[in-house]
């Protein structure tokens, strides 16, 4: 299904990140990290808060450079996949213009790549996202969920070859954000992008991922790399499973590895 | 208050309900009108040094092309500097947002003209420019100059969370980030400097004119006070306040209607 | 970060030299003609001792109208945006009344205090309004700034309107009292010297007016020089102020 024999979609060769911080101070994100995510795949990243999954984020979307190490996408540095306008991402804050309605932020991408706005796929992912009826409607109308799914439609409006995702459900309660997950694996199987997403929920990441791959806390290393055993498409009594619940504690115990002494 | 009255006054506006609601927006103007009249009835003025209100109206209501030729001349050198100083303020703050260096440099000078009195400059610039109209035009154009420029300036940084890091991945050039975020993002702002600029212009004008006796309701106060003739110098009053309160309000309702769509 | 920051000091000063700078030189070549004097002369002037005692007569002069003016208003403002926030029923006609005041061009209602009160008080008088308007919208927008929890709070402990505007509404409005108190400084001295130019007997606005109708050149701009750093001074002090405070109470 996954051809991880050819040019991964990215490719991180020991990367090491620090920052400078104003008291002169360096601090290191990520410590000499290797991974990568192949083409067609869907990659979950789990790991504690302030681990540098974020960061990771931001390097393979050229938004910082890394301190050591090379960070390649499709081969070629980020900044050509942006220069292309082949990326799509989708921030834990929505990031929607508020002056905009739901219609106008989602063709934005169109605008600034300088190409026609595609209406029928608009609108296409637009139902796709169950936002039908919205076209109009300002990013303050919406509830939460509704901001997410619109952010989630623009990331993907220009087809992009690799879509990454910072926890685009953090800031939804548990039922919306299970719905969000279904909808989401729907969506991403009509496409097939090569998708890394971070999240801080391990179901999530079972749910959703081909692979899911834990780090370190700070400074962020890989611990632990766990292929998904379940076939697509995933319906969501798969979460009732008890494979499910047993991947579910295994992943929770490499996160918080002293929580389970006493079982 | 009854909780009833209280509850059916918004569903079904009587006419002692909005009578009430009416004096409740009001009753702030109403107490200084009634100050004003115990003022003058306890200081017990006679008619000539102060009028009452009825008398300034009569003058007013006597020489409707005098009052007219004026107003019409201190509303349109208010009018034309105003937008004079907000296209020079805007530029000038679009230009310092695009490069580092003319910001750093303008900056400080933006806040040191904002933290003076700018108003008691006008006697250097009319003594500069010569005693004339368009002198009238030049100064309320540097007043209005320094809100748009400062206001501006800041606003074209307040961006909504993440969308920098958005139009970084989307690859947009500059050009594209002034036009669709910076500026979208500034117009809140920017309408504050509207606000705090139109203010000042309609007073800027009165000011400058009255310095210089030229001509508009500035020169009107001037030669008046000077004769001693308190029916026309309030009949200027009052031209100057309803000019003013005019543009307020249509000013206000703008910033409101902008602050509604923008957050 | 820490670099940036001395960058965009020294870009700062480096604009504030330039600007000095540049009025320098167009007053030395007489580049706009005789009414822009060089910097240089116009600080001499300022600073030549025959003329401190006329120069502080009139600041004095000045500074007092203004300063009274500063504290009449801010305290008329600060009531007035109370009375709104402990009775909200009233708070609609505290805000227009406010706004109707601010929209009036100070000039225009000089004529009117120079009736009620008299020649001398008209630059108080004028001060005290700008500085109403300036403290009013700080202190109303300051008091609604409680947080919704804090003040649900002081309901669940059964707190009357006045306990609660005492123990949560005012504290939480401190900060932006105190930038209405920055932002109130040039706003008092405008409008003192503006009640100055209807005949009051002394201060820097009848200095500046006397110097523009006699063509004193290098005293009309030294006058409004000093006018302008003592609001720049008082004004940067505020900011110190303003920075101690947003510290403690953010
Ligand atoms: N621009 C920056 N400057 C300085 N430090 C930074 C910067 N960006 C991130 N960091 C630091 O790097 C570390 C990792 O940050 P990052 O945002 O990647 O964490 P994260 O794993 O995404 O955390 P969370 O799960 O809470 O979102 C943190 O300690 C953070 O403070
Ligand atoms: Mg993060």
């Amino acid at each position: 299904m996954t051809d991880r024999t050819a040019a991964p979609a990215i490719d991180f060769r020991g990367v090491t990140k620090s920052f400078r911080l104003p008291d002169g101070k360096t601090l290191t994100a990520l410590t000499d990290t290797s991974l990568s995510v192949g083409k067609g795949e869907f990659v979950a990243l789990l790991g504690p808060s302030g681990c540098g999954k974020s960061t990771l984020l931001r390097l393979v979307a050229g938004l910082e450079a890394p301190s050591s190490g090379a960070v390649a996408v499709e081969g070629r540095a980020p900044e050509e996949l942006v220069k292309a306008h082949r990326l799509g991402i989708a921030f834990q804050e929505h990031a929607l213009l508020p002056w905009l309605t739901v219609r106008q932020n989602i063709e934005l991408p169109f605008r600034i790549a300088g190409r026609p706005v595609m209406r029928e796929r608009v609108q296409g992912l637009i139902n796709l996202v169950g936002l039908a009826g919205f076209e109009a409607a300002r990013p303050k109308q919406l509830s939460g969920g509704m901001r997410q799914r619109v952010a989630i439609a623009r990331s993907l409006v220009l087809e992009p070859e690799i879509l990454l995702l910072d926890e685009p459900f953090g800031a939804l309660d548990a039922v919306t954000r299970r719905q969000m997950n279904v909808e989401l694996q729907r969506i991403w199987s009509e496409s097939r992008i090569s998708t890394l997403l971070v999240t801080h929920a391990v179901e999530e990441a079972l749910f959703l991922a081909d692979r899911v791959i834990v780090l370190s806390g700070r400074p962020g290393k890989v611990v632990r790399t766990l292929e998904v055993p379940f076939a697509r498409p995933r319906h969501p009594d798969v979460m009732r499973t008890a494979q499910f619940h047993q991947l579910v504690d295994e992943l929770t115990e490499t996160l918080h590895p002293t929580d389970g002494a006493g079982h | 208050m009854s909780q009833s009255a209280t509850a059916n006054g918004p569903a079904r506006p009587s006419l002692v309900g909005r009578i009430g609601r009416t004096l409740l927006n009001f009753w702030g103007i109403a107490l200084i009108l009634v100050l004003w009249e115990a003022l003058v009835v306890l200081n017990d003025f006679n008619v000539i040094v102060m009028p009452r209100p009825w008398a300034v109206f009569a003058d007013i209501w006597a020489n409707p092309g005098l009052y007219l030729q004026n107003f019409m001349q201190t509303a349109w050198v208010a009018m034309g500097g105003l937008v004079l100083g907000m296209i020079a303020g805007t530029t000038i703050a679009v230009l310092a947002w695009s490069s580092r260096i003319l910001n750093g440099l303008l900056t400080p000078i933006g806040l040191i003209f904002s933290s003076i009195p700018v108003v008691a400059m006008i006697p250097v610039l009319a003594r500069m420019l010569g005693y004339g109209t368009e002198t009238v035009l030049a100064i309320v154009a540097i007043l209005s100059f320094f809100p748009f420029f400062v206001f501006t300036g800041s606003g074209l940084k307040l961006l909504p969370a993440g969308s920098a890091d958005l139009f970084s991945v989307f690859g947009a050039k500059k050009h594209q980030r002034l036009f669709h975020l910076a500026l979208p993002s500034a117009l809140p702002n920017w309408t504050v400097a509207l606000r705090l600029a139109s203010a000042n212009a309609i007073l800027g004008a009165m000011v400058a004119e009255f310095l210089m006796g030229t001509s508009g309701l500035g020169q009107m106060l001037h030669a008046a006070s000077q004769a001693f003739n308190t029916e026309r110098a309030l009949g200027a009053s009052v031209c100057a306040t309803i000019g003013s309160v005019t543009l307020f309000v249509l000013v206000v309702s703008l910033e409101a209607r902008v602050r509604e769509r923008w957050t | 970060m820490s670099g940036e920051r001395t960058q965009s000091a020294l870009l700062g000063a480096l604009g504030v030299a330039l600007m000095l700078g540049a009025w320098e030189v167009i007053g030395q070549n007489r580049l706009v003609g005789m009414t822009w004097p060089p910097f240089s002369s116009v600080m001499a002037f300022l600073f030549d001792p025959s003329r401190q005692a006329l120069f502080s007569r009139a600041l004095t002069a000045t500074l007092g109208s203004a300063g009274l003016g500063y504290l009449i208003g801010g305290l008329a403002g600060l009531a007035f945006a109370m009375l709104g926030q402990i009775l909200p029923v009233l708070r609609p006609g505290t805000d227009r009344a406010t706004a109707v005041i601010h929209a009036i061009p100070s000039i225009a209602l000089a004529p009117i205090f120079i009736v009620l009160l008299s020649r001398e008080a008209a630059p108080t008088a004028l001060a005290a309004l700008n500085a109403f308007f300036v403290f009013y919208v700080a202190g109303a927008s300051g008091f609604a700034s409680s947080s919704q929890t804090q003040r649900d709070l002081m309901a669940a402990l059964g707190a009357s309107g006045t306990k609660r505007f005492f123990h949560v509404d005012l504290p939480a409005a401190f900060p932006g009292i105190v930038s209405g108190m920055k932002l109130a400084v040039p706003a008092a001295l405008i409008g003192a010297i503006i009640g100055e130019w209807f005949g009051a007997p002394r201060g820097l606005g009848i200095l500046i007016v006397n110097a523009m109708q006699n063509f004193q050149i290098p005293l009309l701009w030294s006058v409004v020089v000093l006018a302008a750093t003592t609001s720049l001074v008082l004004f940067s002090a505020m900011t110190l102020l303003e920075r101690i405070v947003h510290e403690r109470y953010r």
